[in-house]
């Protein structure tokens, strides 16, 4: 029983993470129909930037390890790796907007190169240990345990998503683009702005993915310019299996998938994570390719 | 097949455009076999594939600084047999196809002997590089069985092999009277060799047993699921066997999970930032399986002392190694009085008691160390020390 709990709370953790990656991924998808392959380096960009701000003005904000220094950070980074974004669309993307999709792809995966090595010239190639480590207190709850940390980080996370979903069901900003992912061709005949729209869309898609690498880097210590990698792939996943384009999918997917990758491994061992992950992107690829909460897309003529 | 042909067509031409250089820029100062031309003039290359760059980057500078120290003293006594030492250093990433490439590199550039090597997965597709080129490798730090297993006669290990490490580790398990021990190794070719191993001697004894075996995937940041796999059955000793990235966050992570009992790293775990990235209070009385370092033998500071001096830091793990490595290649060669790969070979089968850090050296018929000179460390602060 204790067993179950901890497998379930190290689940809701690593899965909370997945989701905040993967909202900006299915929030992308689903307005410019683009695998921004670069959101993972993102992410890094995100723990990056807490370091440099813990770093380099650690004494002005206190330079406490609490968490309330570690919000600020996070706002801050958020911020930053949101007009990280917004270039990155600029730059990247908007001039081969019209392009075969493969070009796009391709494209993100450079920006994704680009990030990362870009990361390894500036801070170098070694793994760097976070400024502030967070001071844990543990509780236990049935049994399990867990951190006072990652019960915080969990509703941070928790707000940031509500936030996104009030924006995109209740500001006009989050209309549009609930529109634009519609038909983008007939708003800009309604009048609508669409590059500013999807600028905006990447900046919120990408500070989330900011506030999960600052989160990342103050709770696991270590940062290193390719640990965007991997969780790029994995909240990729996510947005797949929860529907990609769909925003509360996305919040699903991330969160079964750490279950699915606590229970997996309990059951196979540790190595076998990674293939339990990815094996499970493909069952859906096969049975349900829109995912859960996905919706069938008919192509208009 | 094709595949092999190519790569002797290519050492082949890489070989003739390396004779024309030389021919053209010794302007007929050297006569006699192409061989030889090569061999009288200018200063002897020695190779070394180090990590620069990717997960093990840290490593490269330490090496390559060690191995220039030796080069450094050797130049300075006026070298070997009168041509100066040169060392050439290529990054191996501590990935296999960056490492290979590399080793060709090296080939090309015509270096005598090799003193490098670290990670063991990235070391193992170059040693048949190395073989097929003719050049003895004096591997400093890459340790996995693997590697002699090859049986290739121009191998030889400068450090202690995973066997040894593995004796090393469980002969501390039976100090400390464990019964219970969860292995964990992140499925590298270094890594998995000394779990395995470890398991074998661990099989072989009746008061102790392996209850959990468990491989990560490097460069993640989230161990929780192999944390709780492990912990499951509740083991007395658990014993890492990968690198400090991943061991510094596995350590915080079982702590964490509240394990306060004993945890081992092995020496690729060895760096102070293991420590850093663990959180100190939570590194405190880590334990770790290391082949000896200055730190640790009498009479060692004043090499540290020298080092810091020359490089502004202080040595890392390996560095010792390839001060030796050079130093050993230098003896041999000197010994052979030639740079012929076979009387290298043959000189360095025949050292006996040159001393190097682990002790009088002697090789043994598979080309190891006679003895590993593994030792325990702990975590003492922020650094690590001499467990006694």
């Amino acid at each position: 029983m204790d067993h179950l709990v901890q497998l379930v709370l190290n689940g809701l953790f690593v899965g909370s993470f997945y989701a905040l990656v993967a909202l900006g991924y299915s929030m992308v998808y689903g307005i410019i129909k683009l695998l921004n392959f670069a959101h993972g380096d993102i992410y890094m960009l995100g723990a990056f930037a807490g370091f440099a701000i813990l770093t380099f003005g650690g004494g002005a904000l206190g330079g406490g390890s609490s968490l309330l220094t570690l919000v600020i950070v996070m706002i801050m980074a958020m911020v930053l790796t949101g007009s990280a974004g917004l270039v990155l669309e600029r730059v990247a993307y908007r001039p081969l907007r019209g392009s075969p999709r493969l070009t796009v792809l391709i494209t993100a995966v450079g920006a994704s190169f680009a990030l990362e090595y870009g990361i390894a010239l500036w801070a170098g190639p070694n793994p760097e240990v976070y400024p502030v480590q967070l001071k844990s207190t543990t509780v236990h709850l049935l049994g399990a345990r867990i951190t006072i940390n990652q019960l915080v980080m969990m509703a941070i996370a928790v707000v940031l998503m509500i936030g996104l979903d009030l924006i995109i069901a209740k500001t006009r900003s989050g209309r549009a683009m609930r529109a634009i992912s519609q038909d983008p061709k007939a708003c800009l005949y309604m009048g609508i702005n669409v590059d500013r729209v999807i600028s905006y869309t990447f900046f919120i898609g990408s500070a989330l993915a900011g506030a999960a690498g600052v989160m990342a880097g103050a709770y696991y210590g270590k940062i290193d310019f390719l640990m965007g990698f991997i969780i790029g792939l994995k909240a990729f996943t996510a947005a797949v299996i929860g529907g990609i384009g769909n925003v509360r999918g996305a919040v699903l997917g991330g969160v079964l998938l750490g279950l699915l990758e606590s229970f997996g491994t309990a059951f196979l061992g540790s190595e076998w994570r990674d293939v339990f992950a990815f094996g499970f992107l493909i069952a859906f690829l096969t049975v349900k390719p829109t995912g859960l909460l996905g919706e069938k897309v008919t192509e208009r003529v | 097949m094709t595949l092999r042909k190519v790569g002797f067509g290519g050492l082949a031409l890489a070989a003739a455009l390396a004779l024309g250089v030389s021919g053209c820029g010794g302007g007929g100062l050297t006569s006699g076999s192409d061989k030889s031309s090569d061999d009288s003039a200018g200063p002897i290359k020695l190779g070394m594939v180090a990590p620069t760059s990717g997960s093990s980057a840290a490593i490269g500078p330490y090496m390559k600084n060690g191995a220039k120290l030796a080069i450094d003293e050797i130049n300075k006594k006026g070298g070997v047999d009168g041509r100066k030492l040169k060392l050439v250093v290529e990054d191996g990433a501590c990935d296999p196809k960056t490492a290979a490439a590399a080793a060709s590199k090296l080939v090309t550039a015509k270096v005598t002997m090799s003193v490098g090597g670290y990670c063991s997965g990235a070391t193992l597709p170059t040693l048949s590089i190395f073989n097929k080129a003719k050049i003895p490798m004096l591997i400093p730090a890459a340790n996995s069985n693997d590697l002699v297993d090859q049986k290739l006669p121009n191998v030889f290990l400068v450090n202690g092999t995973g066997t040894q490490q593995a004796a090393a580790a469980v002969k501390q398990m039976k100090k400390q009277g464990v019964k219970s021990v969860a292995l964990i190794d992140d499925n590298t070719s270094y890594s998995k060799d000394i779990t395995t191993k470890t398991a074998e001697d661990v099989k072989s004894d009746k008061s102790l047993k392996v209850v959990s075996k468990q491989s990560v995937t490097a460069g993640e940041s989230d161990y929780s699921a192999a944390v709780t796999a492990a912990l499951k059955n509740h083991p007395d000793f658990i014993y890492w066997t990968g690198y400090y990235q991943e061991g510094g966050l596995l350590i915080k992570q079982f702590r964490q999970a509240g394990y306060n009992k004993t945890i081992m790293v092995a020496d690729g775990s060895v760096d102070t930032k293991l420590i850093d990235i663990a959180g100190k209070k939570n590194a405190q009385g880590v334990l770790a399986t290391m082949t000896q370092t200055p730190q640790t033998i009498p009479g060692g500071d004043k090499w540290v002392a020298k080092y810091k001096k020359q490089f502004n830091s202080d040595p890392g793990p390996y560095s010792t190694q390839s001060y030796d490595a050079v130093r050993i290649a230098a003896k041999a060669m000197t010994d052979a009085k030639s740079t012929q790969s076979d009387k290298i070979i043959d000189a360095l089968e025949n050292i006996d008691g040159f001393k190097i850090f682990s002790g009088p050296l002697k090789f043994t018929p598979q080309h190891t160390l006679t003895s590993g000179g593994f030792e325990i460390l702990i975590v003492k602060g922020t650094k690590l020390v001499l467990d006694s």
